[in-house]
């Protein structure tokens, strides 16, 4: 199969920093108890519909409305419910269940699935897919007839699978489809290309992976459906405000998302549990996530049980000197772990462990800079490891328009406008104009600052405001779906942010 | 570094030196690197700081400042030290009237600015010249980033027009004592006689004691740009654009305008195109407000070199093209974000 080359104009490679994920995988006990949050994923939160006291097993649905936008959440441990709680993950309060864990490792399978679905109905498959929780992954879900997306299979024009690792620190592809896997890979892309029969897939891999690359121009030869794609591994290729536009060469419609143009995309594991759930009736139970940065003593993959606590996964496996932030799957955009009892969900991809180095160093300025990096390159750092840590590495000073914010901005609009008129409070059209809606809060322009400004900081405020101003993003000229499907489940800036203040 | 850390310890630990506390801050943060950690996301930053990006200017002036010392001897150093004082003080005199941090911009003002005079200006004109700029060009107008005009040339015209004798007939040729008023653009405009190109390229001629030692400037400037300090569009179409008109224009009036590659390595424009004309503070953001910025310095440069009743047109371009920067970026943003 023909590889076909695409990048895009903008963004940063990161490149050779410490603490990359190397290709071992460790598995992690089931704990003693789960704690099973009811909203995972993309979707709103279900109501519980088992009882307390009840004896469940890993794989039975526990939460499920098929009215909403949503799909069920499942018990990842066999056990016995124990209760109901409300906890708070990242400022946001959920219900979740707590099972009482048995300690044994069977699950229960999904009814219907066989290694012969090409036979099954594509009703049947859709069901299977909703009711084993697959359909609540990645950004806005998979669409089927039960509502787990705001548009339906026939919607469905593009199915992006992508598998660049474009971020500071990647899970590796060998430990997700080394062996036989990359052959499930491949019938879970055939799957979801039955139940989206109008749509073409599109495979990316970032050209860094030249044997990936190799075998599946192989593997995949003679689909007619499907084509490969090699990226640039720059960051942000993984969001889907880049891939559209590289891949389909189509406009992101900004302010909505990528269903409301019939794409819906994908990550490999996403399609791997399709696999897993329609050809071995495995429901979406545990997920490999992989372990970041320096603070880890060693960096690998874990298969892990959904609903772990992060305290269980972490222990023994952090560098016991050294001061840590813990966050979540992306160095660049992810939330800050403050409290390690958060149980393990389905979005989770990554938990880092950076270094807080508060360290400070002899004539910065001087320094080489060996292992330091930077997007200027002043430092001498071209092919060196590079510490990824969380000192801010500078004072903030005066904007001097030195341009990186939009050398660098994936989107192509200058960052430093729209933060100076921000600052100056000239809120107005103008901004809208200047593509203000077209951020995608990648924070690369924070990144590069030479005066350690935090840009993308005030372009969000830029955006609240304007909003509040009732200054929403413009509707794209062309026809959407599932736009007021989408509306209703976004979460309102303007509401994030009271909550905020209320807080503080 | 520990008995730094020390001192400046002790230093903080004096309550009478209390109002001094934005001097004292400087230093020490010039000294080590913060320990603040990240508060907003990106949790990881870039290493570098506004700090970082002058130092790469001076380490890009580097070589013209080596040849300096060896053409004309330690008073150069002399004059750099000078200038870093008056210009420092001025700064520091502000920051502390301001209440505010003192900012890293003389840093470069203070190296660029002597470089560009002649090698045997009295040092007390040094120091009025570098305090004029930075007054002037910047402080006046609020500090590093809201200055329209670059500090150093601001400094360079007031000389250049208060005491215009030294920047007709102060030049010096390398190696020797006599003091000329002669350097290739005057002997061009006077006698049509151009200067071999290797003496203009290993600066065997007169000129300001920075400029004359061409391959360090394009050494220097090259590193400026592959560092991305200097962004290179300016540099590139300032330069090619001198080359075209003045290929163009001497073969329609050979007997004004010098051929180009002459105009190339004469006088101070390999130095302004590669050290002034790409601040970023004082020359437009945008790209093609950057395209014009630099072929209208070209076309300037030429024109005032022939025309005018000055040898050299280089900073007048620049300052010029600095206080049209501003229409520049408004017209391309309303052009490129019209409605
Ligand atoms: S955060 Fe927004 S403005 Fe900044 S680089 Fe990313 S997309 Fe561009």
């Amino acid at each position: 199969m023909k590889v076909e080359k695409r990048k895009f104009k903008g963004g940063y490679r990161f490149k050779n920093f410490d603490g990359q994920i190397t290709d071992k995988i460790d598995a992690i006990d089931i704990p003693e108890r789960v704690v099973i949050p009811l909203k995972q994923g993309f979707g709103n939160e279900v109501p519980f519909i088992s009882k307390i006291g009840y004896t469940v097993q890993a794989g039975q649905i526990i939460g499920r409305d098929d009215t909403s936008v949503s799909s069920p959440v499942h018990a990842t441990a066999n056990g016995v419910v124990e209760k109901v709680v409300t906890i708070e993950v990242f400022g946001c309060e959920v219900q979740a269940v707590v099972i009482k864990s048995n300690g044994t490792k069977t699950w229960r399978v999904l009814d219907g699935a066989t290694e012969n679905w090409e036979e099954l109905p594509t009703d049947k498959i859709e069901e299977i897919l909703y009711l084993s929780g697959v359909t609540a992954l990645d950004k806005e879900g998979i669409p089927t007839k039960f509502n787990s997306s705001v548009i339906t299979p026939s919607d469905v024009e593009n199915i992006i699978v992508h598998a660049v690792g474009s971020e500071v620190f990647n899970l590796s592809l060998s430990v997700l489809l080394g062996g036989e896997r990359v052959h499930n890979f491949v019938e879970g892309l055939k799957i979801l290309h039955k139940v989206m029969p109008n749509a073409k897939v599109h495979l990316a891999i970032g050209n860094n992976e030249k044997e990936w690359l190799t075998t599946f121009s192989k593997i995949l030869d003679g689909i007619d459906w499907l084509r490969l794609y090699a990226l640039e591994p720059k960051y942000p290729q993984g969001y889907d405000e880049v891939l559209i536009p590289t891949i389909l060469k189509r406009e992101f419609p900004h302010g909505y998302c990528s269903a409301n143009i019939g794409a819906t995309v994908l990550s490999v594991q996403a399609v791997l549990h399709v696999y897993d759930a329609v050809v071995e009736g495995k429901p979406l139970i545990e997920r490999i996530i992989g372990f970041g940065g320096a603070g880890f003593k060693e960096n690998v993959h874990a298969k892990v049980r959904i609903g772990t606590s992060l305290d269980f996964i972490l222990k023994n496996r952090i560098k016991d000197d050294l001061e840590v932030r813990y966050i979540l799957n992306s160095a660049l955009t992810g939330d800050t772990i403050t409290n390690l009892s958060y149980p393990l969900d389905k979005s989770y991809r990554m938990l880092l462990a950076l270094h807080e180095d508060r360290k400070r160093y002899f004539i910065p300025f001087m320094n080489p800079g060996f292992n330091r990096d930077s997007y200027s390159r002043t430092f001498l750092s071209y092919i060196t490891t590079k510490r990824a840590e969380t000192n801010v590495h500078g004072e903030e000073r005066p904007h001097v328009s030195c341009g990186f914010c939009e050398e660098v901005c994936p989107v192509r609009i200058i960052p430093h406008l729209i933060y100076s008129h921000v600052e100056r409070g000239f809120i107005e059209d103008r901004l809208i104009d200047f593509g203000i809606y077209k951020c995608i809060d990648c924070n690369l322009c924070n990144y590069v600052c030479v005066s350690k400004i935090p840009i993308a900081q005030y372009i969000k405020e830029g955006k609240d405001k304007l909003i509040e101003e009732g200054l929403e993003p413009p509707l794209p000229d062309y026809d959407m779906k599932g736009v007021e499907e989408y509306l209703s489940i976004r979460e309102k800036p303007v509401q994030a942010k009271d909550e905020e203040d209320e807080t503080s | 570094m520990k008995p730094v850390r020390k001192l400046l310890d002790y230093i903080y630990s004096i309550k009478l030196l209390k109002p001094f506390h934005p001097v004292i801050d400087a230093v020490d943060a010039a000294f080590f690197s913060p320990s603040e950690l990240t508060e907003v996301k990106p949790h990881i930053l870039d290493n570098i700081d506004l700090k970082r990006y002058m130092f790469a200017v001076i380490i890009a002036l580097m070589p013209s400042t080596i040849a300096a010392v060896v053409f004309y001897g330690w008073y150069v150093l002399a004059m750099i030290v000078v200038s870093y004082a008056a210009g420092g003080i001025v700064e520091v005199i502000f920051a502390l009237i301001r209440k505010k941090h003192i900012e890293e911009g003389f840093f470069v003002t203070g190296i660029i600015f002597p470089l560009v005079l002649p090698p045997t200006t009295p040092l007390w004109i040094v120091a009025v010249g570098v305090a004029f700029g930075v007054f002037f060009g910047k402080e006046v107008f609020g500090g590093t980033g809201r200055n329209p005009f670059n500090p150093a040339l601001v400094g360079r015209l007031f000389i250049t027009i208060a005491f215009p004798t030294i920047m007709t007939t102060f030049w010096r040729v390398p190696f020797s004592d006599a003091i000329t008023a002669a350097t290739p653009l005057s002997i061009y405009k006077t006698s049509h006689t151009i200067t071999p190109y290797i003496d203009l390229l290993l600066g065997q001629c007169g000129g300001s004691m920075g400029e004359t030692f061409r391959i360090g400037i394009i050494v220097g400037g090259l590193f400026l740009l592959f560092s991305k300090v200097a962004d290179w569009k300016i540099s590139i179409s300032y330069i090619g654009s001198v080359f075209v008109f003045a290929l163009i224009g001497n073969a329609l009036f050979p007997m004004k305008i010098a051929p180009p590659v002459f105009q190339i390595l004469a006088g101070g424009l390999l130095y302004g195109a590669f050290f002034m004309a790409t601040d970023p503070v004082t020359s437009p953001f945008t790209k093609a407000g950057k395209w014009i910025f630099g072929i209208a310095c070209g076309l300037l440069t030429v024109l005032i070199r022939s025309f005018s009743g000055y040898v050299e047109g280089v900073m007048f371009s620049i300052v010029i093209m600095n206080a049209f920067t501003p229409i520049l970026d408004h017209l391309v943003l309303s052009i490129k974000y019209r409605r």
